[in-house]
């Protein structure tokens, strides 16, 4: 009753390299249509007692004559949550759990240079590590106390800090991005809390015991599981700019997994869900079957499909898949603290006003937009995680590269936050996607996109040629000390042949590449767009998003050999009611 | 599917658990691997029940948490009793052990496909484990000992009686125990953890054992932090471990205790900063349990180490150092005895251990000399036999842990005369005044991160004192702060000079003396029994710590008090 495995793990303080998109956490927004009130610490004592704490202990530093933090930001967090899981037919776990964190962020110095520079050259541990405080429950005298706690311990690392920033600023050569360390935002006063965390646990528990039952009629599926996770998240921000905020959402997935092993040795897990903001948005009984029957066909499919070998070709990447593509090898290379980032490959931080894609797409991402269709984005977010309203951004217009990604760092040339500075609490903020949706002017329809795809086999003289239907996650590396490469990871390939032969479905590959050599192979998008929910983790930890796109016809992929597991399947054939000869196995 | 359990023929009627684990062990005995050797030792551990944890900090719950849990350890021996696939690790690779969680339903289906992945992965890790094992011993002669006892099946049903989970009670009792703690304004973290621990162990083995016991214990601890005008942090602690909540001390006595421990952190504010200290220390109270419980236990349990290849696939040429029978270990006329049949009363006492054996009673030291050691059913080459001490937590090998140790000494002083060679020993050393301990860190806080995160102990063999006194001739006490044991081992139990009056007996949380000791956490562990008396060692060397980074925005309590 394990999880499934992870198609990739994220080490916990990545040396800026790797960054990972997964389908696995919980996704949904409760705030995004809500038009908000102004927050006002007077009837909320959770935002009075930071802002008692942020005027008390300003004022306590102001009378000790010690310099006063520029900026400083107070942040508790609030997570509810309920999981019910079942597996084969019952009850696994129900999970209840309520917890409050405590974010302190204060910049010591200037905006021009403060504590939170990056120092050049420095070793991987030379970052002091953030600390992380747990809240009380309730607002009152030891809420205050433990921020005049925190803010002591995180001022004295800040003034340790900034120390070693004037330093090293001295003694290294002229930076390359002269911009400032921070920029200014405009007041912020915003009120729209979630609502209150109801879930039916009997009632689902019922349904998910179906589901996971469903399960039993496959006895190659070795392990299984079918869950519910409901979570409330609660923000309350305070800052010295008077920006007061008090905002939340509530996040729902609906999930069915089932893993097998083939005769190979490999391990092969399928895992489906729906993330939506409201528990009406979730699957009904009947969709949630349908989604384990499509989980349990495709696993066992796989089971029994080829291993596919090494391999380069045209593709077309459906549905999730090319959402999660533009996600790791062009989102995150549009981040704004990567252009600044001497230690990054900075890809893209010279080319503004360039054609850095084909001219028939658009990038875009906007957090302010709450549903695409009939689906609840997990990347929407009205408030960023620095106090700033968040704005739909255009990246690339038509090819051509506009702007970037950007929290209230600035780079050179963008000065400014577009309301992308985001973090998992406990994390310091940086800029991140939100709702990333590539548009394409120019389409054709899904069974054209296939014509394009054949036509281009043909053209190439390639026996076949791929479809990516569907993505567990993926990575991609930014930094300037590895290969600026990518790695997705598929659920369902299919070879595409030319001569009409039916599709085939293989396994035992990832999708690999460089991204301007990639960017360069997009012939083609057809008119059907669709949505990758799933959380992103990088720099500042686990973050919701969504990535929308079209299918794309690109003209050469690679694909590499997947890590593959060599345990034979299991030994003995699964354990029965049925009484078989001498009894019951 | 709850129906269809019952259609079943139950070896255990009502406990789909056990029928689980009985038919899949049937099932186990037919698992084979080409070229490799059936498994001849099955074994399932099953920890069933619930749990609820709250945390409060100055006055204020910051969580409470209920869980439901069901673990399985399954383990899985190929080879046979003389040289099996276990006591035996490479680095990074699986071994024969296995632990999952496993449905909360009482469903016979579910439960049996868990226990059947388990048990299959297990085996599969034992079979490669065996073979490493063989490969490191090609061309290496050394006579070894079996790697596990043979041992008759026994069979116990003992139910846990259901004590309901007080998560509100308990609650409300570490919200107004650190509440306590907000009246001293210097107290900067001030914060109590309490656990209910309620359930069942299960264990079947491919032997024929089949055990229901009950398990789970009740710990409360409570912690809190100064600093000091230099800059110094000063912590100290209170541990509670009980069978159940309604065994907790009053809440009165409780508070006063907390109450009691905040005065001396306040106090140390006044305090003079000890400096390096070399002579004679005395031991009292709980300070008294913590240097036996740290220094002894290592020494009286036999279950040795585990054989770990080295890079090259060789073994080393010489093993790691166990308790070694004849050594000395307290001065002449001392005895030590692990009798925890003898202890109903307390969390530490338990029918069989965790591999189905029943605890004997153990003389462990005579006349200050180790003559026998505790022992798992891991034999070693001077003891066959376990004593019925294999305890561990989570997937951890079953090696044995103290149960009920009571550590008596030749003859008993009275407090005074206690003090009286104290003083007359000092003064030989150059003090005026000698040092008495009374409150020692437990290792489950420690915060050193290189120690725990690596789960090494400490190198200086004992924890840091938390309270310390200056005792004068004249019976004057004065705390004093910032200390650290130097160079404290076994060595310091040799030099006990003296012993005085047996302090109250208590239940510890601890873990394996090493790796995993210093990672069980607040509320972890296994119960163990300490009675101990009070001590005078001759020696103590103890350096100062006094200083470090001062806080820059006094805690708001403080500032309005001033």
């Amino acid at each position: 009753m394990s999880a499934p495995e992870p198609p990739v793990t994220a080490t916990p303080r990545p040396p800026r390299l790797t960054y990972v998109l997964l389908p696995i956490a919980l996704a949904g927004l409760g705030i995004a249509s809500l038009p908000g009130r102004a927050a006002t610490e007077g009837a909320d004592p959770t935002l009075a007692a930071l802002t008692e704490g942020l005027d008390g202990t300003r004022a306590a530093l102001k009378s000790a004559n010690l310099e006063l933090p520029y900026y400083q930001q107070l942040v508790v967090w609030e997570l509810e949550g309920v999981s019910i899981q079942a597996t084969s037919g019952v009850d696994a776990a129900l999970d209840h759990r309520l917890g409050r964190s405590l974010d302190v962020d204060l910049r010591l110095g200037s905006m021009q240079l403060d504590n939170t520079h990056k120092i050049r050259d420095a070793s991987w541990f030379s970052t002091p590590e953030r600390p992380q405080f747990n809240a009380p429950l309730a607002a009152g005298p030891a809420l205050v106390e433990l921020v005049w706690r925190a803010t002591d311990e995180v001022y004295r690392s800040a003034r340790r800090q900034l120390t070693k920033v004037r330093a090293n600023d001295s003694v290294k050569v002229k930076r390359d991005d002269l911009s400032d360390d921070f920029s200014l935002a405009p007041v912020v006063a915003y009120q729209a809390p979630p609502a209150r965390l109801v879930v039916d646990e009997a009632a689902w528990q019922s349904t998910l015991r179906d589901v996971s039952a469903l399960y039993l009629n496959y006895p190659t599926i070795y392990d299984s599981s079918a869950l519910l996770n409901v979570e409330r998240h609660e923000r309350w921000l305070v800052n010295n700019e008077g920006s007061r905020v008090h905002d939340g959402r509530l996040r729902y997935r609906a999930a069915t997994w089932a893993e097998t092993v083939a005769e190979d040795g490999m391990r092969l897990s399928v895992y489906d869900y729906v993330d939506a903001a409201t528990a009406d948005h979730l699957p009904s009984r009947e969709d949630f079957l349908s989604m384990a029957r499509r989980v349990a066909n495709t696993v066992l499919a796989l089971r029994n499909a080829p291993v596919i070998e090494p391999h380069t070709g045209p593709a077309i990447l459906r549905g999730r898949a090319a959402g999660v593509f533009f996600h790791e090898i062009f989102g995150h290379r549009i981040e704004g603290m990567r252009q600044k980032d001497e230690d990054e490959g900075q890809t893209f931080t010279d080319r503004v006003g360039e054609l850095v894609l084909p001219a028939i797409l658009s990038v875009h991402d906007d957090p302010t937009q709450a549903r695409y269709g009939d689906t609840d984005l997990n990347g929407a977010y009205l408030v960023d995680d620095e106090g700033v309203s968040s704005e739909p951004v255009t990246l690339v217009e038509r090819g051509i590269l506009r702007n970037f990604l950007m929290s209230r760092a600035p780079v050179e040339g963008f000065s400014r936050s577009n309301g992308h500075g985001r973090r998992q609490p406990g994390n310091d903020v940086v800029a991140r996607q939100g709702n990333l949706r590539v548009e394409a002017h120019q389409t054709v329809s899904e069974a054209r996109l296939r014509e394009l795809l054949i036509a281009e086999i043909k053209r190439q003289n390639k026996p076949f040629g791929l479809m990516f239907d569907d993505i567990s996650g993926g990575f991609t590396f930014t930094g300037r000390s590895t290969p600026n490469a990518f790695s997705v990871q598929p659920v369902t390939v299919w070879r595409v042949y030319p001569d009409g032969r039916p599709d085939e479905l293989v396994r035992g590959v990832d999708l690999i590449g460089t991204p301007l050599t990639t960017f360069s192979r997009i012939l083609a998008a057809s008119d059907q767009v669709d949505v990758f929910n799933g959380v992103c983790g990088a720099e500042s930890g686990w973050v919701p998003v969504s990535a929308i796109a079209p299918s794309l016809l690109i003209g050469e992929v690679e694909v590499q050999r997947r890590e593959k597991e060599n345990d034979r399947p299991p030994l003995l054939p699964p354990p029965t009611l049925v009484p078989g000869p001498g009894g019951p196995v | 599917m709850s129906g269809a359990v019952l259609g079943v023929g139950l070896a255990w009627a009502g406990s789909a658990i056990l029928t689980a684990l009985t038919e899949e062990l049937d099932r186990s005995r037919t698992l084979s691997l080409p070229d490799a050797a059936p498994p001849y030792f099955v074994a399932y551990d099953v920890l069933d029940g619930e749990m609820c944890t709250a945390f409060a900090e100055l006055g204020a719950l910051v969580s409470l948490r209920n869980e439901r849990y069901r673990t399985l350890r399954a383990e899985v021996r190929t080879g046979d009793y003389s040289f099996d696939s276990s006591n035996f690790s490479a680095f990074g690779e699986r071994e024969g052990v296995e632990q999952v969680r496993l449905p909360i339903a009482d469903d016979l289906l579910a439960l049996r496909r868990e226990i059947w992945l388990a048990t299959d992965r297990a085996y599969k890790g034992a079979v490669e484990q065996l073979s490493r094992k063989q490969a490191a011993r090609h061309g290496n002669g050394d006579a070894r000992p079996a790697d596990f006892e043979k041992r008759a099946p026994v069979v116990s049903h003992r139910l846990h009686e259901a004590v309901p989970l007080q998560d509100q009670a308990l609650a409300a009792l570490v919200t107004s125990l650190t509440a306590t703690l907000t009246e001293t304004p210097a107290i900067e973290v001030g914060q109590a953890v309490v656990r209910q621990w309620e359930g069942q162990r299960y264990v079947v083995t491919s032997e024929g054992t089949q055990l229901e016991m009950p398990t789970g214990y009740t710990v409360l601890r409570v912690e809190a932090v100064t600093r000091l005008a230099d800059g110094s942090r000063e912590r100290d602690a209170r541990s509670w471990v009980v069978r159940s909540p309604e065994d907790l001390p009053p809440e009165a006595e409780l508070r006063a205790e907390v109450a009691e421990m905040a005065a001396w952190l306040d106090a140390l504010h006044d305090a003079p900063a000890e400096p390096d200290y070399l002579g004679p220390v005395i031991f009292e109270g709980q300070a008294a349990i913590e240097l036996f419980s740290q220094l002894l236990a290592g020494e009286i349990t036999g279950t040795p180490a585990v054989e770990e290849e080295l890079q090259n696939g060789e073994l080393p040429s010489s093993g790691p150092v166990q308790a070694r029978l004849g050594r000395r270990l307290l001065p002449r006329g001392w005895t030590v005895t692990d009798e925890v049949s003898a202890h109903p009363e307390t969390p530490a006492w338990y029918a069989y251990d965790h591999e189905g054996v029943p605890p004997a009673s153990v003389e462990l030291v005579r006349d200050g000399v180790l003559v026998d050691v505790l022992m798992s059913r891991i034999p070693r080459e001077d003891r066959a036999s376990s004593t019925g001490h294999a305890r561990a937590v989570r997937a951890a090998r079953r090696a044995a842990l103290p149960g009920a140790v009571e550590v008596r000494p030749a003859r008993q002083s009275s407090a005074r005369r206690i003090r009286r060679l104290a003083l007359d020993a000092s003064a030989l050393a150059g003090h005026d005044y000698v040092l008495v301990v009374k409150q020692i860190e437990p290792p489950a806080i420690h915060e050193q991160f290189d120690v725990t995160y690596s789960g090494e102990g400490p190198p200086a063999g004992l924890t840091q004192p938390f309270e310390v006194e200056r005792l004068y001739r004249d019976g004057r006490r004065e705390p004093v702060r910032s200390l650290s044991f130097l160079g404290v081992d076994r060595g310091a139990l040799r030099d006990i000079e003296a012993a005085g009056p047996m302090v109250p007996a208590a239940t510890l949380l601890d873990g394996p003396a090493g790796t995993g000791r210093f990672a069980i956490g607040p509320t972890g562990g296994i119960p163990v029994w300490w009675s101990v008396p009070t001590v005078l060692v001759a020696e103590v060397e103890l350096r100062s710590r006094a200083g470090g980074e001062h806080r820059v925005i006094a805690a708001p309590r403080v500032g309005s008090v001033d």
